[in-house]
Order: structure tokens, then C-alpha cells, then sequence
């Protein structure tokens, strides 16, 4: 939380999609922070503690893929939320932290925003 | 023609079904000498036909048949106590690439009363294998790159849909905004096609699935109150081809969207039918709302972008398009008949029963 709004992190390498993934965050009320891999994602996240979710893609490039991170950030940073979306129409939400949510691409972005906004009411 | 120096002489033609065996085989003694050797045996593994009558089978060729598996399994043979079935092994001849053979051998029963003979046939699989794993690698990576393809097929459209929603929210003018957000509902579309088929192999689409995702991924965008306003998808078993779905799907969209944007002004309740059937090549697909009715005459709206969709569509599917008063509300019918003697006018009633 940042004055009070939300931070969401998203992690995605393409451009584009990145873009419009950040003004969807906007859109939606929350403070939108920006990567283009995991390992910047991981910075950004080593750097401040304000971040409650992070919205991640499945395949970048770089040292660790969207699963992975998942995965990693729970075990770092138990508190924050995941929304993982991929191109794979197929992926087993079991391969993913518990309580995270997958979406495949291309995702709407009302689900997206209400899913944002469900997990982050559930804030311990 | 080899005979063996056996105490009882194998008959002529015993020996020369032997020899003219188009699967390599060898007739052997119950310890293992060669009585006859098919040509084709000698052929596959270059064994001189000369040389092989009354020759132990582990002494022919340069001692490469000296495989105590074998062996021993042979003596089982011989003693009835086992039969080779399909026993693979390996072929080691020095200077020579090892070649896998499958073998299978069983006793010769004539009724000759003596000892056993035995049958033993021998077929090199080495090649048939290595086509078998090249075809399971192609396999693979056939589905591998599909695989991928679908990826960057979904990463598409999504910077495709995301381009339009981003735009949407920035426009400032209201007409603008609806105009966008229809490209994104069209491209949602397809992609609710492109995310079937991933799932499935394939080229065939099951319909239902596919209008009821569909119907899920208008109503998440479109209604904003469900308890308002519904959809309601009937379908039957179809399975129709890939290009065929790509169509009703962009049709069934649009007619939707239509009826969310017309049929319910001011805050009316309602719901929105989506049918479809068919009846062996016919198919009827319906989409019937509760709402106002159409306008008609001067009142009609002009035909938007969505109206030339749907009519080109229509006709490239060989259909026909038909719009009814409901009343309430309009039902849109499209059909594609290719029984052509008799026209089917129970449909409307089947439709306003799904109403």
C-alpha cells in the first residue's frame, strides 16, 4: 500500500502488453509498478516493501519464468498476491502457489481487475 | 539344396519351404546344428548358403549366432518347455553396425517321430525401429511447435485486446468507446476458438463449449447487473470444422452485442437465447432476445459494422438470414438447408420455447 491505494506489480516482456496492463492497474485505482522479467521484478520487490500483488506473465525470458516466480515470491514474500497469465490454454492452477489465480491470455481485463480487487479484499 | 548329415533325412519339401522362406529362418537340430538355412537368411546377414549345412549355430558366420541367451533358450525350446516368442537381442559382428533382431522359434511338428526340430525365425527390426523413433520425434515436435504457435497466437491477441481496451478507456467520446469495445469483444471471440482448440486436438469444435465461453466472456464484459440481465446458450451435440466455428462464433458475437446494446433500454430485465441445431447437414442457429422489438421502417437504425458481419458471414456459410418479431423482443434466425425438400417452420416455435 502506498497513500492508501494498492501496488501492483506487473511483469510482463512484451511492450505492449505491458503498457496496457499498467493503465488496466491505473484504471482500476491501484499504483502500477513495471517489469520486464523476473529478475527485475525480483529487484523491484528487494527494493521497496509496499508491493500487495503482482501480476505476472508465464513466458519471459531471463532466469526464471512466471511459475517460477509465483513460486519464488510466495516463499520470500508470503503477504503478496499473485495473478499469473499465460498463452498455454492449459495450465494446471495446481502448478502455482495456493490461492494464486491463472488466467490464459488474452484475458479480459474486467476478470483481471476483479480478480485484482478480490484478492486484494482478502488482505490479512 | 543343404541336407543335414542327420541320422533321419528331413523330406524335400520340409527343406525347401525352409530355404524359400521369405523371412529369414533357420531349421536346426534339437542341438543346435543347422539343417537348412533360407536363402533369405543368408541374404539378411550375409552368411555364404554353401557353408551352413550341419554347421552349430554359435560356428556360423564369424561366431556372431554365439549368444548364450539364445542358447539357452533354444535348448528350452527344444525340451517343450518354453517357446520364443518375439525374444529380442542384439547382432554384434565386428566392422559392422549392431543390428536388433526379433526372434521367435518353436519345434517343427511333421509327426516325424525322433528328435525335435526346431524353427527358428529371425527378423532385423533395426531399421523399422530407428523409422518408428524418428516418426515418435517428428510426433513431438510437431506438437511441440504447434505448442508454441498457439503461444504466439494468444500473445497476439492479447496485445491486440489490449491495445483496443487501453484505447477504449481513453477515448472521450462515448460512440468511439462502443466502437472499441466491439473490436475487443470480436477479438475476445476468437480467441474463445483459439483457446478450444488449443485444448482440444484436433480441427473440429464442439459448439456447445464453445458458444457457452463465448456467452461467459460477453455477459463478464457486457452486463454489468446479471441478476438484469442473461444468456442462455442451447446447443446439441455439434461438432462443426474450425473455419465453419470461426463464423458462428462471430456471428452468435455479434447478435449478442446487439441485443445488449438495443434490447434493453432503461434498465430493463431480460434474456438473450443462443440456439443451435442440426440435423445431419442442416443446421438452424437462432438468437432471440425479450427486449423491445426492432424499430422498423424510418425508426430502423442504420446498418452498422456489425449488421455487414453477420450478413457476410451468413452468406459465406450458404445461409440465410432471417429477422422476426418475437414479441416481445426480435428473434434472428440463420439456415443453412442443403436438404432442400422441405423448409422447417417448427423452428420458430422451438425457439420461443427457449425463450
Amino acid at each position: 500500500m502506498r497513500d492508501g491505494k494498492p501496488v501492483v506489480l506487473v511483469v510482463e516482456d512484451s511492450t505492449l502488453i505491458r503498457m496496457s496492463a499498467v493503465d488496466l492497474v491505473q484504471s482500476a485505482g491501484y499504483e502500477a509498478l513495471e517489469a520486464c522479467d523476473a529478475d527485475e521484478a525480483i529487484r523491484i520487490l528487494e527494493s521497496r516493501g509496499d508491493i500487495d500483488l503482482v501480476f505476472t506473465d508465464v513466458q519471459m525470458p531471463g532466469t526464471m519464468d512466471g511459475i517460477k516466480l509465483s513460486h519464488y515470491i510466495r516463499d520470500r514474500w508470503p503477504p503478496v498476491k499473485l495473478i499469473v497469465a499465460s498463452g498455454a490454454a492449459i495450465l494446471a492452477e495446481s502448478s502455482l502457489p495456493g490461492g494464486s489465480r491463472f488466467f490464459a491470455k488474452p484475458y479480459d481485463g474486467t476478470a483481471i481487475t476483479d480478480a485484482m480487487a478480490r484478492l486484494l479484499a482478502e488482505e490479512v | 539344396m543343404p541336407t543335414a548329415p542327420t541320422e533321419h533325412f528331413e523330406t524335400a519339401s520340409t527343406l525347401a519351404i525352409v530355404v524359400s522362406s521369405n523371412e529369414p529362418l533357420l531349421f536346426l537340430t534339437e542341438d543346435q546344428k543347422i539343417i537348412a538355412a533360407s536363402a533369405s537368411f543368408c541374404r539378411a546377414f550375409e552368411i555364404n548358403p554353401a557353408t551352413v549345412s550341419g554347421l552349430p549355430l554359435g560356428e556360423l558366420g564369424g561366431g556372431e549366432w554365439a549368444l548364450p541367451k539364445l542358447a539357452s533358450l533354444l535348448t528350452a525350446t527344444a525340451a517343450g518347455s518354453a517357446q520364443i516368442e518375439a525374444y529380442e537381442l542384439d547382432l554384434r559382428r565386428p566392422g559392422r553396425a549392431t543390428r536388433r533382431l526379433v526372434v521367435n522359434a518353436r519345434t517343427l511338428d511333421d509327426g516325424v517321430v525322433g528328435p525335435a526340430r526346431l524353427l527358428l525365425a529371425v527378423t532385423d527390426v533395426t531399421d523399422a525401429r530407428a523409422a518408428a523413433r524418428l516418426k515418435d520425434d517428428l510426433v513431438r515436435d510437431k506438437a511441440i511447435l504447434l505448442q508454441e504457435v498457439q503461444h504466439r497466437v494468444a500473445n497476439s491477441l492479447q496485445i491486440i485486446a489490449s491495445v483496443l481496451m487501453q484505447s477504449a478507456r481513453r477515448v472521450q467520446s462515448e460512440e468511439a468507446r462502443g466502437h472499441l469495445h466491439n473490436a475487443h469483444h470480436r477479438v475476445m471471440s476468437i480467441a474463445a476458438l483459439q483457446r478450444q482448440l488449443a485444448s482440444a486436438d484436433g480441427t473440429m469444435v464442439e459448439l456447445r463449449t464453445y458458444f457457452t465461453q463465448l456467452a461467459q466472456s460477453l455477459g463478464a464484459s457486457m452486463i454489468a447487473d446479471p441478476a438484469r440481465l442473461s444468456i442462455k446458450v442451447t446447443v446439441d451435440d455439434s461438432v462443426v470444422p474450425a473455419d465453419v466455428s470461426v463464423s458462428l462464433g462471430l456471428i452468435v458475437t455479434e447478435l449478442a452485442i446487439n441485443a445488449l446494446k438495443h434490447a434493453f433500454p432503461a434498465e430493463r430485465d431480460g434474456m438473450i437465447a443462443i440456439d443451435y441445431r442440426s440435423a445431419g447437414k442442416d443446421w438452424t442457429l437462432s438468437v432471440t432476445d425479450d427486449g423491445i422489438g426492432m424499430p422498423e421502417g424510418n425508426a430502423a437504425p442504420k446498418a452498422g459494422l456489425g449488421t455487414g458481419i453477420v450478413e457476410a458471414l451468413t452468406k459465406n456459410l450458404a445461409s440465410t438470414i432471417e429477422v422476426k418479431d418475437a414479441a416481445p423482443g426480435t428473434v434472428i434466425t440463420i439456415r443453412h438447408r442443403e436438404t432442400t425438400d422441405l423448409e422447417t417452420p417448427d423452428l420458430e416455435t422451438d425457439v420461443s420455447s427457449a425463450v
